[in-house]
């Protein structure tokens, strides 16, 4: 036995102890801040719009991740908790008298109380195992509501979906909420009590046994615990999540249809959730933010925006596993060490060339797409910012070029990018 | 005779045709140390999965300070006290060595499934975690991620993690399989501390160890028990010698 490593047994628990509030208070503090401050920096309506659709998919994102990342389970129908929940909120909205004594920012929890109630029961028989057998019932249960959306049109309105009105709610404090920075600071009012409830969850005696589930069934068994029962907690505190973001969805666009809670969505929170990475709390976050981003912004520069999102999935899928928040963790230990400095340069050595080298590789593939299925004899197309003729030789020859150089340049430094890598973390040495 | 800790009674086990275990009676009384040793295949953890209910008997019962467990999951046994440990390391090697640990604590210290108690402000699992981490001598790998320790360490916690719960009938499945000489020592010396006052119940194959803590031995050999009673008796036992003891006695020494 190894001895040379000893600690006062009494210091780290206190040392965690003490440090654990503001520790865990500052990220808070900040984002409330930032919550609040963004709209005067973004403020067009579009841009306090594609915010307000961002903090959406971060709590669904986030409740998405109590199943992944938390307790271990794939689930390829999630999108139908936050859907029933977001029809749920369109009928009541739709119910007028009631309505109209109702403050609207207390509906998203009645989205909540029904994508749990959907969840209790799908949860009951769900949760028995894990893995496989998991994730081909959260398929098939995705398939039937998704199905159901055309056969009881009564509760989700056939292929119109089901519309409202959120402006005849109950004026809170004289808000109507007319106007999208209102619903901006109602939905940042949930995106925070929701990612902090999350969080404590994930804190709690059930959240804590979530991960030993997911590590380890049978050892969890062996504790006390019933896997499934763990699982089940974890799945309908997902649900209830999943159906506040269903019923902010409701606020924000007034309208649900049979595409909120079909298979595409449910795929879409698996790659966000994925893309933003399942090993940490807050790679939802980031993955909520990153891909609402790509879909609003890189949308309406090019119509190949899912071509280059799915690249990106795949390539995070293979190369980094731990997603954009693994990325970012992976350099707390040259950080700490305090050799992260003498990464910046051999970064730049290769990562600049590298982008360059993809942006020409996306090029290329625009150019494609347009030599094919632009109109005949429309031959002209404008790429960051210049135009150009697709069918010239000339432009082919500088793209392939720009690839060929870009891309070689990235492999040629990546030895010495490696190379710092470990020098940046391993102890000691020259700095 | 005041209650058996465990008890079993005509306890067979069949896969298919094969009968791996062959009716099996057995008395572990309070505080007793048992281990059951034999050659491979004599069926001692397939016995040791019948107990916990990793798969149910094909007949017989067992039962745990009198109470029959028939039809229980394992998580049903563990909170009636009886916790084990297994063959092949099974701890949570993505959590840190204290995680594991204080886990190991929640059931016991009534936690249950609640989500309205934050574990880390809760003073009684953070030093009840870290007693424990005191014992096994593995407070200085606190925060380390359990699947970063070395093999010996991981039996360790594992140990640690079986007897967490406070469970009074401990189960260690060959805690010493392919250990080093000093390892296996230490290891012995942790067993013997750890589970003082308890029953303990251990499928074993180094022989020193066995001799060196066990009140009473029983020999499994092709799902049977040939002899069952005191290390000295056993070792004399000329049916046991025969079977399987002689030669690894030979070997010992």
């Amino acid at each position: 036995m190894n001895d040379e490593l000893t600690t006062d047994p009494s210091k780290p628990s206190q040392r965690m102890r003490a440090g654990s509030l503001s520790l865990t208070l500052t990220p808070w503090i900040v984002a409330a801040f930032l919550l609040l401050v963004l709209p005067f920096v973004f403020t067009n309506n579009s841009a306090i719009t594609i915010m307000n659709q961002m903090w959406i998919t971060v709590i669904f994102a986030l409740a998405y991740n109590m199943l992944l990342g938390q307790g271990g389970m794939l689930s390829f129908g999630h999108a139908v908790y936050a859907g029933v929940g977001g029809f749920a909120c369109m009928h009541i909205m739709n119910m007028s008298d009631f309505f109209a004594m109702f403050p609207l920012p207390v509906l998203p929890l009645f989205g909540g109380l029904f994508g749990m109630g959907l969840a209790l029961i799908v949860g009951s028989f769900s949760t028995r195992s894990a893995g496989t057998v998991f994730a081909m019932i959260s398929l098939g249960v995705g398939e039937l509501i998704a199905a159901c959306s055309v056969i009881i049109v009564a509760f989700f309105g056939g292929e119109e979906g089901i519309s409202g009105d959120r402006t005849y709610a109950m004026p809170f404090f004289g808000n109507e909420f007319l106007q999208p920075i209102d619903v901006y600071y109602l939905t940042s009012f949930w995106v925070l009590l929701s990612a902090a409830l999350m969080y404590l969850w994930s804190r709690t005696p059930v959240g804590r046994m979530a991960n030993a589930v997911r590590d380890n069934p049978e050892r969890a068994q062996f504790l006390g615990y019933s896997s499934r029962w763990v699982r089940f907690y974890s799945f309908v505190a997902s649900g209830f999540f999943a159906g506040v973001a269903g019923g902010l969805f409701g606020i924000n666009y007034e309208i649900l249809t049979e595409e909120n809670l079909n298979t595409a969505s449910s795929g879409v929170i698996l790659l966000v959730t994925f893309l933003g990475g399942v090993g940490f709390f807050f790679g939802p976050i980031i993955g909520a933010i990153v891909f609402t981003l790509l879909q609003t912004v890189l949308s309406l520069q090019t119509e190949l925006w899912a071509f280059y999102v799915g690249a990106l999935f795949l390539a995070t899928v293979m190369f980094f596993p731990g997603g954009l928040a693994g990325i970012l963790m992976m350099h707390v230990p040259a950080i700490k060490l305090g050799k992260a400095g003498g990464l910046v340069r051999p970064y730049i050595k290769t990562l600049v060339p590298a982008l360059i080298g993809i942006l020409g590789l996306a090029a290329l593939v625009e150019m494609t797409f347009h030599v094919r299925h632009a109109a005949t004899g429309d031959n002209e197309m404008t790429l960051f910012w210049t135009t150009f003729d697709s069918h010239a030789i000339l432009p082919w020859i500088i793209a392939i070029g720009v690839t060929v150089v870009g891309l070689g340049l990235a492999r040629a430094t990546l030895p010495a990018m490696k190379e710092a890598w470990s020098e940046a973390n391993s102890v000691g040495g020259k700095l | 005779m005041s209650t058996p800790a465990l008890e079993l009674t005509g306890l067979k086990k069949s896969f298919g045709k094969a009968e791996i275990i062959r009716g099996i009676d057995l008395s572990i009384g309070k505080a007793e140390r048992h281990a059951i040793i034999g050659p491979n295949g004599a069926g001692k953890s397939t016995l040791f999965n019948l107990i916990t209910a990793r798969f149910p008997p094909t007949s017989g019962t067992v039962k745990l300070h009198g109470e029959d467990l028939a039809g229980l999951q394992p998580f049903q046994i563990n909170r009636r006290g009886l916790s084990r440990s297994f063959q092949i390391t099974n701890i949570f090697p993505a959590m840190t060595v204290f995680e594991n640990v204080r886990c190991a604590l929640l059931w016991a210290q009534g936690y249950k499934y609640s989500f309205w108690n934050l574990v880390n402000r809760s003073r009684s699992l953070t030093e009840g975690a870290d007693a424990i981490l005191d014992q096994i001598n593995l407070l200085a790998r606190r925060d380390l991620p359990a699947g970063m320790l070395s093999y010996a360490e991981q039996r360790a916690l594992e140990i640690g993690i079986t007897i967490a719960g406070g469970a009074d009938v401990i189960m260690l499945d060959e805690p010493t399989a392919g250990m080093s000489h000093s390892e296996t020592d230490y290891i012995t010396d942790l067993i013997l501390k750890v589970t003082a006052g308890k029953t303990l119940i251990m499928v074993e194959h180094d022989m020193g160890v066995v001799f060196g803590l066990a009140d009473r031995i029983s020999v499994l050999v092709y799902g049977e028990i040939i002899a069952t009673g005191k290390p000295a008796d056993v070792r004399a036992d000329p049916k046991v010698q025969e079977a399987y003891l002689g030669a690894a006695l030979e070997a010992e020494h």
